[in-house]
């Protein structure tokens, strides 16, 4: 790091990227999240020996179905919360909608990827990325489409009987496809493919990105991480109200050793959740 | 696009003059959010928790008999004495159709059996002298398990005489090759308690011995998978199909025929209605035999899995790659 950058001492100014109502809203994703896989990702990978471990550390089936439901209001919960800050950001013009800034995938983002390709095959400079680049959209709109779909069939599987008042059995056929394939999706893509590696594997954020748990990261880094929005601010004059005072040196040490602890939860978790699934190919 | 951002801007228009009743309802909506599921987890639980203590009633209702301590001891040393020899594991012999066939009892699996305090000769009738004569014969035993299972299993044996299974017998296939006999759905010398979690979780499996492939598509449900993992309560092939007296789906006595796969349904699901009965346990969703819609399902997550995966793991190799070759991790360019 850079002298004045220094996130002990030297932060003068931060960015602020996520309001607590979105921070306290990933609480949520986090909890309901962790706690559905490793109480449903056990039935999928039956025969695993790991399952059957955590099957009985859980309390048994029946147990592990009532805090999967449990998770399951969490989760709708967060889903609800996030539909009603969405209505109300159009509604209230909280900010732009159809803008590179905004979260709504546009043509920017198939330039960026496109530039991302160059620069990682050391063909051009890494384009500027802007608020929220395409993997975070795809993260974003994944995880929304995902909830409605893992959702719905949960539902209707936790309601087998008022489902099929309405539907066809095979309807309940679906459901468990849908939910089985849906919940390996989320997995994959959580744990190793995009999430857990923007959170923590990419060279900006390693070991960790803190900012979804303070808020903010420095304004410095946020130059360097996000050009093109700084440069939109810059021309539009809306610095100010992203750019804050850092914390007190106590709530930044805080903000810290609650990331460090909850990226090992989290690694846990994915170790729990990579061993039900791993467990077949090493032992039988 | 413009079409998109006019359709946004007039949602836009139409919704900012109410932000304020926008707010409360958001309010209102994570009030509900929070009290309605909890509510309706509370009632379900509550009926969830209801129908597993309802759990299936034992399908046979014979338990051992009580044995007096005397008799207790006798039994225990008649096993002991044929166990002098079938405690060998070497013991074997060749039966008149020139198979070997293996002797070996072992004895611990026997004496944990829910037939572990019977002698030996209680199934194995006509043993009482000893040495006793060659048995060479597969007939003998097939006879054994027609015959001996009826001493103490008469209402069982009845059902079974009546059942598909039973029927099979009759046409001369009393090797127990063709048509399944007692010892063929509940084993032998190791037999379990029917209502144990261990013998449910073998069902499947002993089912699957002639009904190939059945028990794999089972396995997949709800069912399969709670059964495997522990949960007794959980239906097996036998809480639908029936057990002793079972049928084929097609006879109009069958638990499964149109008339009756309601009531049996029911039997653990008792707000099921005829909706509920189609939903379809044997199928594999990624075989073009199952319905479109399911297949169609399967399919497409199937694709979305491999492209994603694919996708998302060569973008994340390739980033850290470029990471660490322009020093971007630990370089003393540093982050920023």
């Amino acid at each position: 790091m850079t002298n004045g950058t220094d996130a002990r001492d030297g932060v003068r100014l931060v960015y602020h990227r996520f309001s607590a109502f979105h921070r306290f809203n990933h609480y949520l994703v986090m909890v309901s999240f962790f706690g559905l896989v490793m109480t449903g990702l056990p039935l999928k990978f039956k025969t695993s020996h790991w399952s059957q471990v955590a099957m009985d550390a859980l309390g048994g089936v029946a147990t592990a179905g009532f805090l999967h439901r449990v998770f399951a209001v969490v989760n709708i919960t967060y889903f609800i919360l996030e539909g009603g800050y969405m209505l109300y950001y159009v509604a209230a013009r909280k900010g732009p909608i159809f803008h590179e800034d905004s979260i709504v995938p546009g043509k920017k983002d198939w330039v960026d990827m496109k530039g991302m390709f160059r620069w990682f095959l050391g063909k051009g400079p890494k384009p500027p990325l802007s608020r929220f680049t395409y993997w975070e959209k795809f993260d974003y709109w994944a995880l929304f489409a995902g909830t409605v779909l893992i959702g719905g069939s949960g539902l209707m599987m936790w309601f087998p009987e008022a489902t099929t008042r309405i539907l066809p059995g095979v309807a309940l056929n679906v459901a468990l496809v849908l939910h089985s394939n849906e919940a390996f999706l989320a997995t994959g893509v959580i744990f190793i493919f995009v999430h857990f590696f923007s959170a923590h594997g990419r060279p900006e954020s390693f070991p960790a990105d803190q900012v979804i748990f303070s808020g903010y990261i420095p304004v410095e880094h946020y130059i360097h991480e996000r050009p093109a929005e700084y440069q939109n601010r810059l021309k539009a004059g809306t610095l100010d109200q992203v750019v804050r005072p850092a914390p007190s040196a106590a709530k930044r040490r805080l903000f810290g050793w609650v990331t460090a602890i909850v990226t090992v939860f989290a690694f846990c978790v994915a170790a729990y959740t990579l061993l039900l699934i791993l467990w077949p190919l090493f032992f039988s | 696009m413009r079409d998109a951002r006019n359709c946004a801007l007039w949602f836009a228009k139409k919704f900012t003059f109410s932000v304020r009743s926008v707010s409360t309802g958001v309010l209102l909506g994570v009030l509900s959010a929070l009290i309605v599921p909890t509510v309706a987890l509370a009632a379900t639980t509550t009926t969830f928790v209801a129908n597993t203590t309802a759990t299936l009633v034992p399908t046979t209702s014979s338990t051992t008999p009580s044995l007096g301590r005397q008799e207790e001891q006798d039994a225990a040393d008649l096993t002991d004495r044929c166990l002098t020899c079938h405690a060998d594991q070497n013991l074997g012999a060749v039966d008149s159709g020139g198979e070997a066939k293996d002797l070996y009892i072992a004895p611990q699996p026997y004496k944990d059996s829910a037939h572990g305090l019977l002698p030996c000769n209680s199934c194995h009738t006509g043993f009482s002298h000893d040495p006793h004569q060659m048995v060479s014969n597969g007939e003998f035993f097939a006879q054994t398990a027609n015959e001996a299972c009826r001493n103490c299993h008469d209402d069982q044996f009845e059902m079974y005489k009546q059942s598909y299974h039973g029927e099979l017998t009759k046409g001369g296939t009393t090797d127990g090759k063709g048509a399944p006999v007692c010892t063929d759905c509940h084993g032998t010398h190791a037999i379990q308690k029917v209502d144990s979690l261990e013998y449910k979780q073998s069902i499947p499996d002993v089912c699957g011995q002639c009904h190939g492939g059945r028990e794999s598509t089972f396995l997949d449900t709800y069912h399969g998978k709670a059964i495997t993992l522990g949960r007794e309560a959980a239906a097996t092939c036998v809480d639908c199909h029936g057990d002793h007296s079972i049928l084929p789906v097609g006879n109009p006595e069958s638990t499964l025929s149109s008339a009756n796969v309601l009531g049996t349904c029911q039997e653990c699901h008792p707000d099921a209605s005829q909706g509920f009965t189609s939903f379809l346990v044997h199928i594999k969703p990624t075989s073009t035999k199952a319905p479109l819609v399911v297949f169609l399902v399967a399919f497409f997550y199937l694709s979305l899995i491999v492209v994603v995966f694919a996708f998302g793991g060569i973008h994340t190799l390739l980033y850290i790659y470029r990471g660490l070759k322009d020093g971007l991790y630990f370089g003393k360019g540093g982050k920023h």
